[in-house]
């Protein structure tokens, strides 16, 4: 038995009792005013927020117009119109839908999200979750579209939160095999191959979103022969997915490039070929790695879904401001960014927790 | 089996050289054959065609008169306007709030951490037009323009700065290269000195004490004069100095507090990144904290950061585009004014690729290039 060990045991019998000066963490009082230089710092924020905060809460809470939601409670008010927020929030979340069957779109957002928050245990992470998702959006199309005993609603009527939920989650579920495979290539030793992949990512990372969507939007129209065109929203979704394969492959490349090289030499040794050696040694070990990479991409991908709106699709924004055209109401804009900001912020902000998660777990595993 | 291996690659990448040039081939008929089915005519002549529309706010000189190419150059210009000046103060402010982030004082923990969170949370379209909402909101009209600093106004109409003119005379000019000649010299034979003897001598401060005493003499004997235009508020409007819309205000300041909010965080994982031993070992040899700073901790800082920090500023370039939403008129506005008024939609979105291809390129190949400069050198 080692000595430390010896001490260890013999404190938890209580047979010595060490006297230890008493570690206190600093308090949040000397934390904010211990220097002359955080004193000063906290003297600055404290007065800002003195200058902001009473005005931004009479505006956000005080002042505000909540209920009933109609016009003349947000003339009687001061500070913000949260009625209209309540008044149109059908409207803003499900956009241009017709309005007899919005219980269709809400349908295919609660199910999206609740599969999602069902994704997010560790335990219903195996090969029935993958058949589950595919399932889900099989129906959610279905829901969305309808046929098959459902009114018929084309996509040009689709609107709000369903399409942001909708292009991120299958945008990113395509993307990311897509970037494995770009990724594998770009690495690859056939010449043609990586030249390819190479040629494909630089692109698509080199230009904006914006131009990728006018592209879709614009041009597909005019290469492909009329017949062959996909509508407007499958066209915004294969510009989002070739995008955001484009910037996911270059994460994998890096957690590949991460593997040490006796994993793909013991792979070999081992006798397996180059897709099994991929699929069970290489890439579970470089997509560990770059979790927080991929986590970071990812939020970037949802955000960026609000983007679509140039391209004439209804997505959250598009059909707010679609609700404040309406002349009944004072038309509060900023109260309306406010809201759809605060749907994307959530999805994003939950998404990064579930990210830090996943890299805590990871991170004890070894 | 090594031949097994080696044609199954020459088979699979011939076909997909043959895949890749049919969907080329398709594409290309299928584009000449619905251009001519419509009747819009290929070609590069419209560039020389007048514009006949109007850029509300250049930095460059601009005429509707003038031709296609030149609204395309005075584009260019605005978005490598917005991107400078959003590169710049992302990066000063990103400094701040990324150092603000590891304070101890929970006040500015906390406010900075609020910051990052938005950023990095909300897509920076919504963030632009709740700016511009809320300037419409919170601002008073012109002719009570706000006046929160000498000599800035804001109000409805935009925000109006002081306009400083220098005019340079051409023998400070020269004064100034030749200055800054001397000191990099200087440089070159402190250093050459340094690596001889070991002992540094001066040189530099001298050059830089000399070449301060001549530009300023030069300065009184040229005459050079600066003249500040201040804004005034006139009756109905804010008057003089530099003023600047609400559309690039808004541009301005919503991509700031976008891309800081991601500076922000380089720059914490970057000082993260200095282990707690690079200092002790600094401070252990006798350096003060100053020095520390400057030759241990900052080139390792710069080292981490460079990287992450390249793609971030050719992120900016990109997401100057969104100017779009609030209407600013940068490169790609106009580029699809033009193709608008001429629909010549091929060239057009084929000069906005090539054009941000090229941009895209330089700017990472310069970052690239000063990232090589700091890396380590290994042997």
């Amino acid at each position: 038995m080692t000595d430390a060990a010896s001490i260890a045991s013999s404190r938890k019998a209580g047979a010595v009792e060490v006297e230890r000066p008493p570690v206190r963490p600093p308090g949040i009082i000397s934390r904010m005013f211990g220097t002359p230089l955080n004193a000063a710092l906290s003297a600055v924020f404290l007065g800002g927020l003195l200058w902001i905060l009473p005005g931004l809460l009479r505006w956000l809470v005080f002042d505000a117009a909540f209920l009933p939601a109609e016009p003349r409670t947000c003339q009687a008010a001061a500070g913000a119109c949260w009625s209209f927020v309540f008044a149109k929030s059908s409207q803003i979340l499900f956009g241009i839908y017709p309005p007899d069957e919005r219980w269709r779109p809400g349908l295919a957002c609660v199910l999206i999200l609740v599969l999602l928050g069902w994704s997010v245990r560790p335990t219903s992470w195996n090969g029935r979750l993958f058949l589950l998702w595919a399932a889900t959006l099989v129906l959610v199309i279905w829901i969305m579209a309808g046929g098959y005993g459902l009114p018929f609603v084309p996509t040009s009527s689709w609107g709000g939160l369903p399409v942001t939920l909708i292009l991120t989650v299958v945008a990113i579920g395509i993307a990311f095999p897509l970037s494995i495979l770009l990724a594998l290539g770009r690495r690859s030793e056939m010449p043609v191959v990586s030249v390819m992949c190479v040629l494909f990512i630089e692109t698509v990372r080199g230009l904006p979103l914006l131009s990728i969507l006018f592209v879709a939007s614009i041009m597909l129209p005019l290469f492909v022969p009329e017949a062959l065109l996909p509508d407007k929203f499958v066209r915004a979704l294969i510009a989002l997915t070739l995008f955001a394969s484009a910037y996911l492959a270059e994460v994998i490349r890096g957690g590949l490039q991460a593997v040490p090289r006796g994993q793909y030499e013991g792979a070999k040794a081992l006798g397996l070929g180059y897709w099994r050696m991929q699929r069970l040694v290489i890439l579970p070990q470089a997509i560990r790695i770059v979790i927080p990479a991929l986590a970071n991409t990812i939020i970037v991908m949802i955000k960026n879904t609000s983007l679509v709106l140039v391209v004439g699709l209804f997505d959250l924004i598009s059909s707010g401001k679609a609700a404040l055209a309406d002349p009944a109401w004072p038309s509060p804009s900023a109260e309306t960014y406010l809201f759809i900001g605060a749907i994307y912020f959530t999805l994003a902000f939950s998404f990064a927790r579930f990210a830090d998660f996943l890299e805590r777990r990871n991170k004890t595993g070894h | 089996m090594l031949t097994y291996a080696r044609h199954r690659a020459i088979v699979l990448q011939g076909a997909l050289i043959a895949a890749v040039s049919v969907g080329a081939y398709v594409l290309v008929t299928g584009t000449a054959a619905n251009l001519s089915a419509r009747g819009i005519p290929l070609g590069f002549g419209f560039l020389f065609a007048p514009a006949n529309f109007s850029i509300s706010e250049t930095l460059l000189p601009f005429k509707p008169q003038d031709p296609n190419w030149w609204a395309i150059v005075v584009g260019i210009a605005n978005t490598l306007f917005v991107s400078a000046v959003v590169i710049s103060a992302s990066s000063i402010l990103g400094l701040l709030v990324g150092i603000g982030r590891l304070s101890g004082n929970p006040l500015v923990a906390g406010a900075t951490r609020v910051w990052v969170e938005i950023a990095r949370n909300t897509p920076v379209l919504i963030l632009l037009i709740f700016v511009y909402a809320l300037w419409w909101k919170i601002l008073p009209t012109a002719s009570e323009a706000a006046n929160p600093l000498p000599g800035v106004y804001l109000s409805m109409r935009g925000l109006a700065l002081p306009l400083v003119d220098i005019a340079w005379p051409p023998a400070l000019v020269m004064t100034l290269i030749t200055c800054a000649a001397a000191v990099w010299a200087a440089r070159g034979l402190a250093v050459r000195r340094q690596e001889a003897s070991g002992h540094r001598p001066a040189y530099v401060t001298v050059a830089v004490a000399a070449s301060i005493a001549t530009l300023a003499a030069t300065a009184v004997l040229s005459g050079v004069s600066a003249t500040v235009e201040w804004p005034r508020l006139g009756r109905t409007n804010v008057i003089g100095g530099l003023q600047l819309t609400p559309e690039l205000t808004t541009i301005l300041v919503g991509l700031t507090i976008y891309t800081t909010g991601f500076i922000a965080e380089i720059v914490r994982g970057g000082i993260l990144a200095i282990g707690k031993g690079q200092w002790e070992a600094a401070r252990s040899l006798g350096l003060t904290q100053g020095r520390i700073l400057r030759l241990v901790v900052v080139p390792q800082t710069l080292r981490v950061v460079l990287p992450p920090l390249t793609s971030q500023y050719v992120n900016v370039v990109k997401n100057s585009t969104l100017a779009i939403a609030v209407g600013y008129q940068d490169f790609m506005t106009i580029v699809g004014t033009i193709i608008n008024k001429t629909s010549h939609a091929v060239e057009g979105i084929a000069i906005i690729l090539g054009i941000f291809l090229i941009l895209n390129l330089l700017l990472s190949g310069a970052l690239n290039w000063v990232n090589r400069r700091m890396a380590i050198v290994e042997r």
